[in-house]
Protein backbone atom coordinates (compact mmCIF):
# COMPACT_ATOMS: atom_id res chain seq x y z
CA UNK A 1 0.00 0.00 0.00
CA UNK A 2 1.09 3.46 -0.71
CA UNK A 3 -0.28 6.23 1.53
CA UNK A 4 -0.33 9.77 0.87
CA UNK A 5 -1.16 11.71 4.02
CA UNK A 6 -1.81 15.44 3.54
CA UNK A 7 -1.38 17.50 6.68
CA UNK A 8 -1.38 21.54 8.00
CA UNK A 9 0.79 23.08 10.84
CA UNK A 10 -2.10 25.42 12.58
CA UNK A 11 -2.18 27.51 15.72
CA UNK A 12 -2.92 25.55 18.77
CA UNK A 13 -6.34 25.22 19.63
CA UNK A 14 -5.05 27.75 23.12
CA UNK A 15 -4.35 30.30 20.85
CA UNK A 16 -5.92 33.46 21.65
CA UNK A 17 -6.34 36.10 18.72
CA UNK A 18 -6.46 40.13 19.82
CA UNK A 19 -8.15 42.19 17.36
CA UNK A 20 -9.18 45.65 18.44
CA UNK A 21 -10.42 46.25 15.42
CA UNK A 22 -10.95 44.72 11.41
CA UNK A 23 -7.10 44.27 10.44
CA UNK A 24 -6.34 42.89 6.61
CA UNK A 25 -3.80 40.61 8.09
CA UNK A 26 -3.86 38.12 11.50
CA UNK A 27 -1.08 39.36 13.42
CA UNK A 28 0.50 35.56 13.78
CA UNK A 29 3.32 36.64 15.85
CA UNK A 30 3.71 34.34 19.22
CA UNK A 31 1.45 31.47 17.66
CA UNK A 32 2.65 28.51 18.93
CA UNK A 33 1.83 25.57 15.98
CA UNK A 34 0.98 22.19 16.14
CA UNK A 35 -0.24 19.50 14.02
CA UNK A 36 -3.92 19.90 12.67
CA UNK A 37 -5.76 17.53 15.15
CA UNK A 38 -8.23 15.69 12.46
CA UNK A 39 -4.52 15.10 10.74
CA UNK A 40 -3.24 13.42 13.60
CA UNK A 41 -6.11 11.05 12.91
CA UNK A 42 -5.15 10.71 9.39
CA UNK A 43 -1.62 10.20 10.07
CA UNK A 44 -2.41 7.43 12.85
CA UNK A 45 -4.75 5.62 10.40
CA UNK A 46 -2.10 5.16 8.00
CA UNK A 47 0.26 3.97 10.00
CA UNK A 48 -2.29 1.96 11.08
CA UNK A 49 -2.73 0.03 7.85
CA UNK A 50 1.35 0.20 7.35
CA UNK A 51 1.85 -1.86 10.32
CA UNK A 52 -0.96 -4.63 9.31
CA UNK A 53 -0.20 -4.74 5.57
CA UNK A 54 3.11 -3.24 4.68
CA UNK A 55 3.49 -0.26 2.66
CA UNK A 56 4.87 3.10 2.11
CA UNK A 57 3.65 6.36 4.22
CA UNK A 58 4.91 10.26 2.60
CA UNK A 59 3.16 13.03 4.51
CA UNK A 60 2.78 16.19 2.56
CA UNK A 61 2.05 19.81 3.52
CA UNK A 62 2.26 23.05 1.96
CA UNK A 63 3.50 25.80 4.08
CA UNK A 64 6.38 27.44 5.36
CA UNK A 65 9.70 25.21 6.10
CA UNK A 66 8.92 26.17 10.16
CA UNK A 67 6.77 22.80 9.50
CA UNK A 68 9.90 20.64 9.57
CA UNK A 69 9.41 20.12 13.48
CA UNK A 70 6.19 19.36 13.39
CA UNK A 71 6.71 16.70 10.40
CA UNK A 72 9.52 15.34 11.76
CA UNK A 73 7.96 14.62 16.07
CA UNK A 74 3.89 13.61 14.73
CA UNK A 75 4.23 12.39 11.49
CA UNK A 76 8.17 10.77 10.77
CA UNK A 77 8.26 9.88 14.46
CA UNK A 78 5.26 7.77 14.86
CA UNK A 79 5.43 6.00 11.49
CA UNK A 80 5.41 8.11 8.28
CA UNK A 81 8.59 7.30 5.93
CA UNK A 82 9.26 10.55 3.99
CA UNK A 83 7.91 13.88 3.90
CA UNK A 84 7.58 16.31 1.25
CA UNK A 85 6.68 20.12 2.00
CA UNK A 86 5.73 22.26 -0.70
CA UNK A 87 7.32 25.93 0.20
CA UNK A 88 6.79 28.57 -1.95
CA UNK A 89 6.49 32.59 -1.23
CA UNK A 90 4.08 32.77 -4.18
CA UNK A 91 1.46 30.67 -1.93
CA UNK A 92 1.45 33.12 1.17
CA UNK A 93 -1.99 33.53 0.56
CA UNK A 94 -3.14 30.73 -0.93
CA UNK A 95 -6.86 30.06 -0.37
CA UNK A 96 -8.28 26.26 -0.25
CA UNK A 97 -8.78 25.70 -3.83
CA UNK A 98 -4.65 26.51 -4.69
CA UNK A 99 -3.86 24.54 -2.00
CA UNK A 100 -5.85 21.61 -3.44
CA UNK A 101 -3.94 22.00 -7.06
CA UNK A 102 -0.40 22.65 -5.49
CA UNK A 103 -1.29 19.22 -3.57
CA UNK A 104 -2.88 17.87 -6.74
CA UNK A 105 0.58 18.29 -8.24
CA UNK A 106 2.61 16.87 -5.81
CA UNK A 107 0.04 13.73 -5.51
CA UNK A 108 0.30 12.80 -9.50
CA UNK A 109 4.15 12.63 -8.90
CA UNK A 110 3.18 8.96 -7.51
CA UNK A 111 0.89 6.47 -7.38
CA UNK A 112 -1.22 6.78 -4.09
CA UNK A 113 -3.84 3.91 -3.35
CA UNK A 114 -4.70 5.89 -0.33
CA UNK A 115 -4.96 9.65 0.16
CA UNK A 116 -5.77 10.69 3.40
CA UNK A 117 -6.69 14.32 5.09
CA UNK A 118 -8.07 15.77 8.42
CA UNK A 119 -11.79 16.66 8.08
CA UNK A 120 -10.58 20.40 8.73
CA UNK A 121 -8.11 22.24 9.68
CA UNK A 122 -8.46 24.14 13.02
CA UNK A 123 -7.30 27.73 11.08
CA UNK A 124 -9.58 28.23 8.30
CA UNK A 125 -11.95 25.78 9.62
CA UNK A 126 -13.32 24.84 5.67
CA UNK A 127 -13.48 21.40 5.67
CA UNK A 128 -12.34 21.61 1.62
CA UNK A 129 -9.28 20.75 0.61
CA UNK A 130 -9.39 16.99 0.55
CA UNK A 131 -12.64 17.03 -1.24
CA UNK A 132 -11.24 19.17 -3.73
CA UNK A 133 -8.21 17.15 -4.21
CA UNK A 134 -10.64 14.05 -4.78
CA UNK A 135 -12.41 15.94 -7.45
CA UNK A 136 -9.23 17.53 -9.03
CA UNK A 137 -7.85 13.79 -9.40
CA UNK A 138 -10.79 12.12 -10.42
CA UNK A 139 -10.47 10.01 -7.20
CA UNK A 140 -13.84 8.91 -4.99
CA UNK A 141 -13.98 9.93 -1.83
CA UNK A 142 -15.91 9.40 1.28
CA UNK A 143 -15.91 12.56 4.35
CA UNK A 144 -16.31 12.40 7.75
CA UNK A 145 -14.44 9.14 8.26
CA UNK A 146 -15.23 7.16 11.55
CA UNK A 147 -14.14 4.01 11.09
CA UNK A 148 -12.41 1.49 8.14
CA UNK A 149 -11.97 -1.29 7.13
CA UNK A 150 -9.91 -2.25 4.07
CA UNK A 151 -10.81 -4.80 1.71
CA UNK A 152 -8.87 -6.34 -1.59
CA UNK A 153 -8.91 -3.40 -3.52
CA UNK A 154 -11.93 -1.51 -1.61
CA UNK A 155 -12.47 0.10 1.44
CA UNK A 156 -15.50 0.20 3.91
CA UNK A 157 -15.94 3.12 5.31
CA UNK A 158 -18.28 4.67 8.33
CA UNK A 159 -19.40 8.28 7.47
CA UNK A 160 -20.76 10.39 10.36
CA UNK A 161 -24.04 12.52 9.24
CA UNK A 162 -26.30 14.13 11.62
CA UNK A 163 -27.89 11.43 13.84
CA UNK A 164 -25.99 8.53 12.38
CA UNK A 165 -23.72 7.13 9.88
CA UNK A 166 -23.53 5.97 6.52
CA UNK A 167 -21.84 2.86 5.51
CA UNK A 168 -19.90 3.63 2.13
CA UNK A 169 -18.28 0.90 -0.35
CA UNK A 170 -15.69 2.17 -2.17
CA UNK A 171 -12.68 1.08 -4.72
CA UNK A 172 -9.18 2.33 -4.22
CA UNK A 173 -7.17 4.11 -4.94
CA UNK A 174 -9.83 6.53 -2.94
CA UNK A 175 -9.56 9.85 -0.98
CA UNK A 176 -10.58 9.93 3.13
CA UNK A 177 -11.14 12.57 5.32
CA UNK A 178 -11.13 11.71 8.87
CA UNK A 179 -12.86 12.57 11.73
CA UNK A 180 -12.48 11.98 15.61
CA UNK A 181 -13.48 8.61 16.60
CA UNK A 182 -11.67 7.01 14.15
CA UNK A 183 -8.67 6.07 16.13
CA UNK A 184 -6.63 7.32 19.15
CA UNK A 185 -3.43 8.48 17.75
CA UNK A 186 -0.08 7.52 19.31
CA UNK A 187 2.42 9.77 21.02
CA UNK A 188 5.91 9.77 19.46
CA UNK A 189 8.70 8.21 21.46
CA UNK A 190 11.42 9.73 22.19
CA UNK A 191 14.03 7.18 20.45
CA UNK A 192 11.65 7.63 17.26
CA UNK A 193 11.70 11.13 17.45
CA UNK A 194 15.49 10.91 17.24
CA UNK A 195 15.56 8.64 14.69
CA UNK A 196 12.91 10.38 12.66
CA UNK A 197 15.84 12.70 11.82
CA UNK A 198 17.33 10.26 9.60
CA UNK A 199 13.78 10.36 7.58
CA UNK A 200 14.23 12.13 4.07
CA UNK A 201 12.30 15.50 4.18
CA UNK A 202 12.56 16.84 0.70
CA UNK A 203 11.61 20.49 0.18
CA UNK A 204 10.33 22.20 -3.20
CA UNK A 205 8.84 24.97 -5.00
CA UNK A 206 6.04 25.13 -7.67
CA UNK A 207 8.40 25.18 -10.28
CA UNK A 208 9.52 22.03 -8.84
CA UNK A 209 6.50 20.46 -9.19
CA UNK A 210 5.88 21.84 -12.76
CA UNK A 211 3.25 23.94 -12.40
CA UNK A 212 2.59 27.80 -11.51
CA UNK A 213 1.58 28.80 -8.56
CA UNK A 214 -2.55 28.70 -9.17
CA UNK A 215 -4.52 31.73 -7.93
CA UNK A 216 -6.81 31.76 -5.74
CA UNK A 217 -10.61 31.78 -6.20
CA UNK A 218 -11.35 33.68 -2.90
CA UNK A 219 -10.02 36.74 -2.15
CA UNK A 220 -9.93 38.43 1.84
CA UNK A 221 -10.85 41.57 2.36
CA UNK A 222 -10.76 41.85 6.27
CA UNK A 223 -10.22 40.46 9.89
CA UNK A 224 -12.63 41.46 12.78
CA UNK A 225 -13.01 40.37 15.97
CA UNK A 226 -16.40 38.49 16.85
CA UNK A 227 -19.17 40.82 18.24
CA UNK A 228 -18.07 41.80 22.35
CA UNK A 229 -20.66 39.92 24.77
CA UNK A 230 -22.37 41.99 27.60
CA UNK A 231 -21.70 41.24 31.19
CA UNK A 232 -23.29 38.48 33.05
CA UNK A 233 -26.55 38.89 35.48
CA UNK A 234 -26.46 36.54 37.90
CA UNK A 235 -29.71 35.22 38.89
CA UNK A 236 -29.91 34.05 42.87
CA UNK A 237 -32.60 33.13 44.77
CA UNK A 238 -33.44 32.05 48.61
CA UNK A 239 -32.17 28.51 47.53
CA UNK A 240 -31.08 26.58 44.51
CA UNK A 241 -34.69 25.95 43.84
CA UNK A 242 -35.90 29.49 43.51
CA UNK A 243 -32.99 30.68 41.93
CA UNK A 244 -33.66 27.98 39.22
CA UNK A 245 -37.27 29.17 39.07
CA UNK A 246 -36.17 32.58 38.73
CA UNK A 247 -34.16 32.06 35.79
CA UNK A 248 -36.94 30.10 33.69
CA UNK A 249 -38.98 33.29 34.38
CA UNK A 250 -36.17 35.54 33.04
CA UNK A 251 -35.48 33.65 29.67
CA UNK A 252 -39.10 33.41 29.30
CA UNK A 253 -40.38 36.44 29.91
CA UNK A 254 -37.15 38.85 29.29
CA UNK A 255 -35.10 37.26 26.89
CA UNK A 256 -37.72 35.20 25.31
CA UNK A 257 -36.02 32.64 24.67
CA UNK A 258 -38.15 29.29 25.77
CA UNK B 1 -28.74 39.33 -13.65
CA UNK B 2 -27.67 38.69 -9.88
CA UNK B 3 -29.89 35.17 -9.26
CA UNK B 4 -29.10 33.44 -6.11
CA UNK B 5 -29.85 29.54 -6.37
CA UNK B 6 -30.58 27.83 -2.94
CA UNK B 7 -30.02 24.17 -2.48
CA UNK B 8 -32.90 22.65 -0.29
CA UNK B 9 -31.79 19.26 1.26
CA UNK B 10 -33.79 16.52 1.55
CA UNK B 11 -33.53 12.99 3.74
CA UNK B 12 -36.04 10.95 3.10
CA UNK B 13 -38.34 13.41 1.43
CA UNK B 14 -38.32 15.81 4.50
CA UNK B 15 -36.47 18.92 4.37
CA UNK B 16 -33.69 20.60 6.00
CA UNK B 17 -35.36 23.68 7.54
CA UNK B 18 -31.49 25.82 6.64
CA UNK B 19 -33.24 25.77 3.39
CA UNK B 20 -36.07 27.98 4.44
CA UNK B 21 -33.34 30.14 6.44
CA UNK B 22 -31.18 30.31 3.16
CA UNK B 23 -34.37 30.75 0.78
CA UNK B 24 -34.97 34.12 3.11
CA UNK B 25 -31.95 35.29 3.33
CA UNK B 26 -30.96 34.91 -0.75
CA UNK B 27 -35.09 36.85 -0.95
CA UNK B 28 -33.73 39.51 1.16
CA UNK B 29 -30.29 39.89 -1.20
CA UNK B 30 -31.81 39.35 -4.74
CA UNK B 31 -34.71 41.86 -3.95
CA UNK B 32 -31.88 44.11 -3.51
CA UNK B 33 -29.55 43.29 -6.15
CA UNK B 34 -32.43 42.78 -8.68
CA UNK B 35 -32.27 39.18 -8.94
CA UNK B 36 -34.37 36.04 -8.29
CA UNK B 37 -33.91 33.46 -6.03
CA UNK B 38 -34.10 29.67 -7.47
CA UNK B 39 -34.70 26.83 -4.91
CA UNK B 40 -33.03 24.04 -6.44
CA UNK B 41 -34.07 19.78 -5.49
CA UNK B 42 -33.09 16.44 -6.07
CA UNK B 43 -34.66 13.80 -5.36
CA UNK B 44 -37.92 14.47 -3.11
CA UNK B 45 -41.11 15.43 -3.68
CA UNK B 46 -40.98 19.17 -5.93
CA UNK B 47 -44.85 19.36 -4.69
CA UNK B 48 -44.47 19.33 -1.41
CA UNK B 49 -41.79 21.84 -1.63
CA UNK B 50 -42.80 24.18 -3.94
CA UNK B 51 -45.50 25.65 -1.15
CA UNK B 52 -43.12 26.24 1.39
CA UNK B 53 -40.35 27.47 -0.89
CA UNK B 54 -42.48 29.70 -2.45
CA UNK B 55 -43.45 31.22 0.68
CA UNK B 56 -40.31 31.79 1.98
CA UNK B 57 -39.59 33.83 -1.31
CA UNK B 58 -38.13 31.50 -3.80
CA UNK B 59 -39.04 32.58 -7.43
CA UNK B 60 -38.94 28.76 -8.55
CA UNK B 61 -38.40 25.81 -8.25
CA UNK B 62 -36.08 23.86 -9.97
CA UNK B 63 -36.34 20.09 -9.54
CA UNK B 64 -34.94 16.79 -11.00
CA UNK B 65 -35.59 13.40 -9.42
CA UNK B 66 -34.49 10.27 -11.36
CA UNK B 67 -31.87 8.51 -9.07
CA UNK B 68 -31.72 11.23 -6.97
CA UNK B 69 -33.62 10.16 -3.90
CA UNK B 70 -30.57 9.15 -1.73
CA UNK B 71 -27.26 11.19 -1.33
CA UNK B 72 -24.11 10.58 -2.93
CA UNK B 73 -21.35 13.06 -3.85
CA UNK B 74 -21.05 12.06 -7.37
CA UNK B 75 -24.46 12.15 -8.57
CA UNK B 76 -25.24 15.02 -6.64
CA UNK B 77 -22.47 16.93 -7.75
CA UNK B 78 -22.72 16.18 -11.44
CA UNK B 79 -26.56 17.15 -10.90
CA UNK B 80 -25.83 20.39 -9.17
CA UNK B 81 -23.08 21.88 -11.39
CA UNK B 82 -25.11 20.41 -14.88
CA UNK B 83 -27.95 23.32 -13.10
CA UNK B 84 -25.57 25.58 -12.86
CA UNK B 85 -23.82 25.40 -16.27
CA UNK B 86 -27.49 25.88 -17.66
CA UNK B 87 -28.71 28.44 -15.66
CA UNK B 88 -25.62 30.54 -14.66
CA UNK B 89 -26.62 31.82 -10.79
CA UNK B 90 -24.48 34.18 -9.83
CA UNK B 91 -24.37 32.40 -6.37
CA UNK B 92 -25.14 29.15 -4.82
CA UNK B 93 -26.05 28.45 -0.90
CA UNK B 94 -25.52 25.38 0.54
CA UNK B 95 -26.32 24.66 4.27
CA UNK B 96 -23.26 23.70 6.01
CA UNK B 97 -25.32 20.08 6.55
CA UNK B 98 -23.30 16.71 6.74
CA UNK B 99 -24.76 16.49 2.94
CA UNK B 100 -23.76 20.13 2.35
CA UNK B 101 -19.90 19.83 3.58
CA UNK B 102 -19.27 17.01 1.03
CA UNK B 103 -21.34 18.46 -2.14
CA UNK B 104 -20.15 21.97 -1.66
CA UNK B 105 -16.58 21.57 -2.39
CA UNK B 106 -17.23 18.89 -4.42
CA UNK B 107 -19.21 21.07 -7.45
CA UNK B 108 -17.11 23.91 -6.66
CA UNK B 109 -14.30 21.37 -7.91
CA UNK B 110 -16.58 20.23 -10.63
CA UNK B 111 -16.98 23.88 -11.71
CA UNK B 112 -13.69 25.17 -11.10
CA UNK B 113 -15.29 28.01 -8.82
CA UNK B 114 -14.98 29.37 -5.49
CA UNK B 115 -16.13 27.75 -2.92
CA UNK B 116 -16.54 29.53 1.00
CA UNK B 117 -17.48 27.27 3.70
CA UNK B 118 -19.83 27.91 7.18
CA UNK B 119 -20.81 31.55 6.03
CA UNK B 120 -22.94 33.23 8.76
CA UNK B 121 -23.65 37.03 6.74
CA UNK B 122 -24.08 37.53 3.20
CA UNK B 123 -24.12 40.78 1.63
CA UNK B 124 -23.91 42.38 -2.10
CA UNK B 125 -22.24 45.70 -1.55
CA UNK B 126 -20.81 47.36 -4.92
CA UNK B 127 -21.88 44.65 -7.33
CA UNK B 128 -19.85 42.49 -5.32
CA UNK B 129 -20.95 39.26 -2.47
CA UNK B 130 -19.41 39.51 0.45
CA UNK B 131 -19.64 36.41 2.39
CA UNK B 132 -18.60 36.51 6.24
CA UNK B 133 -17.56 33.70 8.01
CA UNK B 134 -15.94 32.92 11.29
CA UNK B 135 -11.93 30.90 11.54
CA UNK B 136 -9.96 29.76 14.35
CA UNK B 137 -13.06 28.13 15.76
CA UNK B 138 -15.00 31.41 16.18
CA UNK B 139 -12.15 33.07 17.54
CA UNK B 140 -12.26 35.88 14.68
CA UNK B 141 -14.57 36.56 11.63
CA UNK B 142 -13.11 36.63 8.33
CA UNK B 143 -14.82 38.91 5.50
CA UNK B 144 -14.27 37.35 2.06
CA UNK B 145 -15.10 37.93 -1.75
CA UNK B 146 -15.41 35.39 -4.07
CA UNK B 147 -14.00 35.87 -7.82
CA UNK B 148 -16.04 34.00 -9.91
CA UNK B 149 -19.44 32.83 -10.54
CA UNK B 150 -20.63 31.15 -10.04
CA UNK B 151 -19.57 30.98 -5.76
CA UNK B 152 -20.69 28.21 -3.87
CA UNK B 153 -21.14 29.36 -0.41
CA UNK B 154 -22.30 26.76 2.75
CA UNK B 155 -24.64 28.43 5.28
CA UNK B 156 -24.21 27.59 8.81
CA UNK B 157 -27.78 26.66 10.11
CA UNK B 158 -29.69 29.32 12.15
CA UNK B 159 -27.21 31.63 10.67
CA UNK B 160 -30.23 33.29 9.23
CA UNK B 161 -33.81 33.81 9.97
CA UNK B 162 -36.45 32.25 8.02
CA UNK B 163 -39.42 34.19 7.07
CA UNK B 164 -42.40 32.80 5.87
CA UNK B 165 -44.91 35.30 3.97
CA UNK B 166 -48.01 35.00 1.88
CA UNK B 167 -46.09 34.16 -1.40
CA UNK B 168 -47.82 31.62 -3.83
CA UNK B 169 -45.96 28.17 -4.27
CA UNK B 170 -43.17 28.24 -6.53
CA UNK B 171 -43.93 27.07 -9.98
CA UNK B 172 -41.80 23.89 -10.75
CA UNK B 173 -39.33 23.22 -13.25
CA UNK B 174 -38.04 19.93 -13.90
CA UNK B 175 -34.51 19.89 -15.32
CA UNK B 176 -31.85 17.47 -16.78
CA UNK B 177 -29.51 16.89 -14.17
CA UNK B 178 -27.40 14.67 -16.50
CA UNK B 179 -26.55 11.98 -13.86
CA UNK B 180 -28.30 9.39 -15.91
CA UNK B 181 -24.70 8.75 -17.26
CA UNK B 182 -23.11 8.54 -13.57
CA UNK B 183 -22.07 5.39 -11.96
CA UNK B 184 -20.72 6.28 -8.13
CA UNK B 185 -17.64 4.89 -7.21
CA UNK B 186 -18.10 5.31 -3.92
CA UNK B 187 -21.79 3.99 -3.38
CA UNK B 188 -23.76 3.90 0.12
CA UNK B 189 -24.37 0.34 1.37
CA UNK B 190 -26.35 1.38 4.38
CA UNK B 191 -27.54 3.79 6.65
CA UNK B 192 -27.55 3.72 10.33
CA UNK B 193 -29.91 5.99 12.16
CA UNK B 194 -28.29 5.76 16.15
CA UNK B 195 -30.88 7.96 17.40
CA UNK B 196 -34.36 8.22 15.89
CA UNK B 197 -36.28 11.33 17.41
CA UNK B 198 -32.93 13.16 18.27
CA UNK B 199 -32.92 16.62 17.78
CA UNK B 200 -29.86 17.03 16.18
CA UNK B 201 -27.01 18.97 17.72
CA UNK B 202 -26.20 21.86 14.94
CA UNK B 203 -29.45 22.07 14.05
CA UNK B 204 -31.58 22.82 17.10
CA UNK B 205 -32.89 26.31 18.54
CA UNK B 206 -31.74 25.27 21.79
CA UNK B 207 -29.05 23.15 23.39
CA UNK B 208 -28.63 21.96 27.06
CA UNK B 209 -24.89 20.61 27.45
CA UNK B 210 -22.89 19.13 30.44
CA UNK B 211 -19.57 19.09 31.67
CA UNK B 212 -17.64 17.52 33.99
CA UNK B 213 -19.64 18.91 36.59
CA UNK B 214 -21.77 16.13 36.22
CA UNK B 215 -19.16 13.71 37.84
CA UNK B 216 -20.01 10.80 36.11
CA UNK B 217 -22.01 9.31 32.82
CA UNK B 218 -25.29 7.92 35.10
CA UNK B 219 -26.05 11.76 35.60
CA UNK B 220 -25.99 12.47 31.77
CA UNK B 221 -29.99 11.75 32.83
CA UNK B 222 -30.26 15.57 34.44
CA UNK B 223 -29.29 17.23 31.22
CA UNK B 224 -31.20 14.91 29.30
CA UNK B 225 -34.32 15.63 31.21
CA UNK B 226 -33.43 19.85 30.60
CA UNK B 227 -33.36 19.16 26.87
CA UNK B 228 -36.28 17.52 26.73
CA UNK B 229 -38.41 19.65 28.64
CA UNK B 230 -36.95 22.41 26.44
CA UNK B 231 -37.18 20.46 23.37
CA UNK B 232 -33.24 20.63 23.01
CA UNK B 233 -30.59 18.97 21.72
CA UNK B 234 -28.65 17.77 24.20
CA UNK B 235 -24.66 18.61 24.20
CA UNK B 236 -21.41 17.88 25.99
CA UNK B 237 -17.81 19.04 26.96
CA UNK B 238 -14.85 16.89 25.62
CA UNK B 239 -14.41 16.17 28.78
CA UNK B 240 -17.34 14.12 28.73
CA UNK B 241 -16.96 12.90 25.87
CA UNK B 242 -13.12 11.69 26.69
CA UNK B 243 -14.17 10.10 29.78
CA UNK B 244 -16.36 8.02 27.60
CA UNK B 245 -19.65 8.80 29.31
CA UNK B 246 -21.53 10.26 25.87
CA UNK B 247 -20.57 9.69 22.69
CA UNK B 248 -18.64 11.64 20.41
CA UNK B 249 -21.38 13.07 18.58
CA UNK B 250 -22.53 15.47 21.34
CA UNK B 251 -19.23 17.15 21.87
CA UNK B 252 -19.69 20.72 21.01
CA UNK B 253 -16.47 22.54 20.39
CA UNK B 254 -13.37 23.24 18.45
CA UNK B 255 -12.92 19.59 17.97
CA UNK B 256 -16.69 18.84 18.34
CA UNK B 257 -19.66 20.31 16.66
CA UNK B 258 -20.09 24.23 16.01
CA UNK B 259 -23.27 25.33 17.42
CA UNK B 260 -25.36 28.58 17.69
CA UNK B 261 -28.81 28.06 18.86
CA UNK B 262 -30.85 31.16 20.53
CA UNK B 263 -30.17 29.46 24.12
CA UNK B 264 -27.16 27.45 25.02
CA UNK B 265 -27.13 26.31 28.74
CA UNK B 266 -23.53 25.11 30.13
CA UNK B 267 -23.85 23.20 33.20
CA UNK B 268 -21.07 22.16 35.11
CA UNK B 269 -18.59 23.32 32.28
CA UNK B 270 -15.64 25.56 33.10
CA UNK B 271 -15.90 27.63 29.60
CA UNK B 272 -12.00 26.63 28.13
CA UNK B 273 -11.56 28.45 25.01
CA UNK B 274 -11.38 25.29 23.11
CA UNK B 275 -15.39 24.79 24.55
CA UNK B 276 -16.55 28.54 24.11
CA UNK B 277 -15.26 27.61 20.10
CA UNK B 278 -17.96 25.68 19.53
CA UNK B 279 -20.59 27.92 21.09
CA UNK B 280 -19.69 31.66 21.50
CA UNK B 281 -21.91 32.28 18.62
CA UNK B 282 -25.29 31.31 20.74
CA UNK B 283 -27.28 33.96 21.08
CA UNK B 284 -28.02 33.72 24.50
CA UNK B 285 -25.83 31.63 26.89
CA UNK B 286 -27.06 30.62 29.97
CA UNK B 287 -24.06 28.98 33.29
CA UNK B 288 -25.09 26.91 36.21
CA UNK B 289 -21.55 26.80 37.98
CA UNK B 290 -20.39 26.48 41.26
CA UNK B 291 -17.62 28.25 40.89
CA UNK B 292 -18.45 32.09 40.31
CA UNK B 293 -14.88 32.39 38.77
CA UNK B 294 -15.71 30.07 35.88
CA UNK B 295 -14.49 31.41 32.49
CA UNK B 296 -17.89 30.59 30.99
CA UNK B 297 -19.64 33.68 33.24
CA UNK B 298 -17.18 35.33 30.76
CA UNK B 299 -19.37 35.14 27.79
CA UNK B 300 -22.95 34.14 29.63
CA UNK B 301 -25.83 36.48 29.84
CA UNK B 302 -27.39 34.79 32.58
CA UNK B 303 -26.17 32.50 34.78
CA UNK B 304 -26.75 30.87 38.48
CA UNK B 305 -23.36 30.12 40.60
CA UNK B 306 -24.58 27.01 42.76
CA UNK B 307 -24.84 23.09 42.76
CA UNK B 308 -25.75 21.75 39.39
CA UNK B 309 -27.33 18.95 41.02
CA UNK B 310 -29.79 21.26 42.79
CA UNK B 311 -30.56 23.63 39.92
CA UNK B 312 -30.59 21.11 36.97
CA UNK B 313 -33.43 18.94 38.24
CA UNK B 314 -35.81 22.56 39.83
CA UNK B 315 -34.91 24.34 36.13
CA UNK B 316 -36.34 21.16 34.07
CA UNK B 317 -39.71 21.06 36.96
CA UNK B 318 -39.98 25.00 36.17
CA UNK B 319 -39.53 24.92 32.82
CA UNK B 320 -42.26 22.31 32.46
CA UNK B 321 -44.68 24.30 34.26
CA UNK B 322 -43.56 27.16 31.97
CA UNK B 323 -44.12 25.45 28.39
CA UNK B 324 -47.16 23.46 29.89
C1 LIG C 1 -6.70 20.28 20.82
C2 LIG C 1 -7.80 20.38 21.85
C3 LIG C 1 -9.11 20.37 21.42
C4 LIG C 1 -10.15 20.47 22.34
N1 LIG C 1 -11.45 20.46 21.88
C5 LIG C 1 -12.45 20.60 22.76
C6 LIG C 1 -13.81 20.64 22.31
O1 LIG C 1 -14.10 20.51 21.11
N2 LIG C 1 -14.79 20.79 23.22
C7 LIG C 1 -14.52 20.91 24.58
O2 LIG C 1 -15.48 21.06 25.36
N3 LIG C 1 -13.26 20.86 25.03
C8 LIG C 1 -12.22 20.70 24.15
N4 LIG C 1 -10.95 20.62 24.64
C9 LIG C 1 -10.76 20.46 26.10
C10 LIG C 1 -10.81 21.74 26.90
O3 LIG C 1 -9.53 22.31 26.92
C11 LIG C 1 -11.26 21.45 28.35
O4 LIG C 1 -10.40 20.50 28.91
C12 LIG C 1 -12.70 20.92 28.46
O5 LIG C 1 -13.59 21.72 27.72
C13 LIG C 1 -13.12 20.90 29.91
O6 LIG C 1 -14.39 20.33 30.06
P1 LIG C 1 -15.32 20.72 31.29
O7 LIG C 1 -15.60 22.17 31.27
O8 LIG C 1 -16.48 19.81 31.23
O9 LIG C 1 -14.45 20.28 32.55
P2 LIG C 1 -13.70 21.16 33.62
O10 LIG C 1 -12.82 22.16 33.01
O11 LIG C 1 -13.11 20.18 34.57
O12 LIG C 1 -14.87 21.98 34.32
C14 LIG C 1 -15.84 21.40 35.13
C15 LIG C 1 -16.67 22.54 35.71
O13 LIG C 1 -17.75 22.01 36.44
C16 LIG C 1 -17.94 22.80 37.59
N5 LIG C 1 -18.61 21.95 38.58
C17 LIG C 1 -18.13 20.87 39.22
N6 LIG C 1 -19.07 20.33 40.01
C18 LIG C 1 -20.18 21.10 39.87
C19 LIG C 1 -21.47 21.05 40.44
N7 LIG C 1 -21.83 20.11 41.31
N8 LIG C 1 -22.35 22.01 40.08
C20 LIG C 1 -22.02 22.99 39.20
N9 LIG C 1 -20.81 23.07 38.64
C21 LIG C 1 -19.90 22.13 38.98
C22 LIG C 1 -16.55 23.24 38.01
O14 LIG C 1 -16.62 24.43 38.77
C23 LIG C 1 -15.89 23.45 36.66
O15 LIG C 1 -16.01 24.80 36.23
C24 LIG C 1 -9.89 20.54 23.73
C25 LIG C 1 -8.55 20.56 24.16
C26 LIG C 1 -7.52 20.49 23.25
C27 LIG C 1 -6.11 20.53 23.74
N1 LIG D 1 -1.44 23.65 3.50
C1 LIG D 1 -1.81 22.36 3.54
N2 LIG D 1 -0.91 21.37 3.31
C2 LIG D 1 -1.28 20.07 3.36
N3 LIG D 1 -2.52 19.66 3.64
C3 LIG D 1 -3.46 20.59 3.89
C4 LIG D 1 -3.17 21.99 3.84
N4 LIG D 1 -4.29 22.66 4.12
C5 LIG D 1 -5.25 21.74 4.34
N5 LIG D 1 -4.75 20.49 4.20
C6 LIG D 1 -5.47 19.21 4.40
O1 LIG D 1 -6.84 19.41 4.13
C7 LIG D 1 -7.63 19.20 5.32
C8 LIG D 1 -8.79 20.18 5.32
O2 LIG D 1 -8.31 21.50 5.38
P1 LIG D 1 -9.24 22.77 5.14
O3 LIG D 1 -10.05 22.52 3.92
O4 LIG D 1 -8.28 23.91 5.00
O5 LIG D 1 -10.09 22.90 6.39
C9 LIG D 1 -6.65 19.31 6.47
O6 LIG D 1 -7.10 18.58 7.60
C10 LIG D 1 -5.38 18.72 5.84
O7 LIG D 1 -5.46 17.30 5.83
Amino acid sequence: MKIAVCVKQVPDSETRISLAAPAAKLDQTGFTRVLNPYDAYAVEEAVRIKEARGGEITAITVGPETVKETLKKDCLAVGCDKAIIINDPALAEADEAAIAEVLCAALRKDAYDLVLFGIKAIDDDSGQVGILVAEKLGLPHVSTVTKLELGDGRLTAHREIEGGKEIVDCPLPAVLTCQKGLNEPRLPSLPNIMKAGMKPMQVVTCADLGIAPPTSLVQVKQYSPPPARGTCRLVGGDDAAAAARELARVLNEEAKVI
Amino acid sequence: MPNIAVFIEQRDGAIKKVAWQMISQARRLADAAGGEVWAVLLGGDANAAAGPAGAHGAHKLFHAGDQLAAYDSERYGVALATFCRAQKPDLVLVGATALGRDLAPKTAAKLGCACVSDAIALTFEGGAWEVRRPVYAGKCFVDVVPKTAPAIVGIRPNAFVAQEGTGAPAPVVAFDAGQAQVTPKAVVREIVTATAGRVELTEADIVVSGGRGIKGPEHYALIEDLAAALGAAAGASRAVVDAGWVDYSHQVGQTGKTVGPNLYIACGISGAIQHLAGMSSSKCIVAINKDAAAPIFKVADFGIVGDLFEVVPALTEAVRKIRG
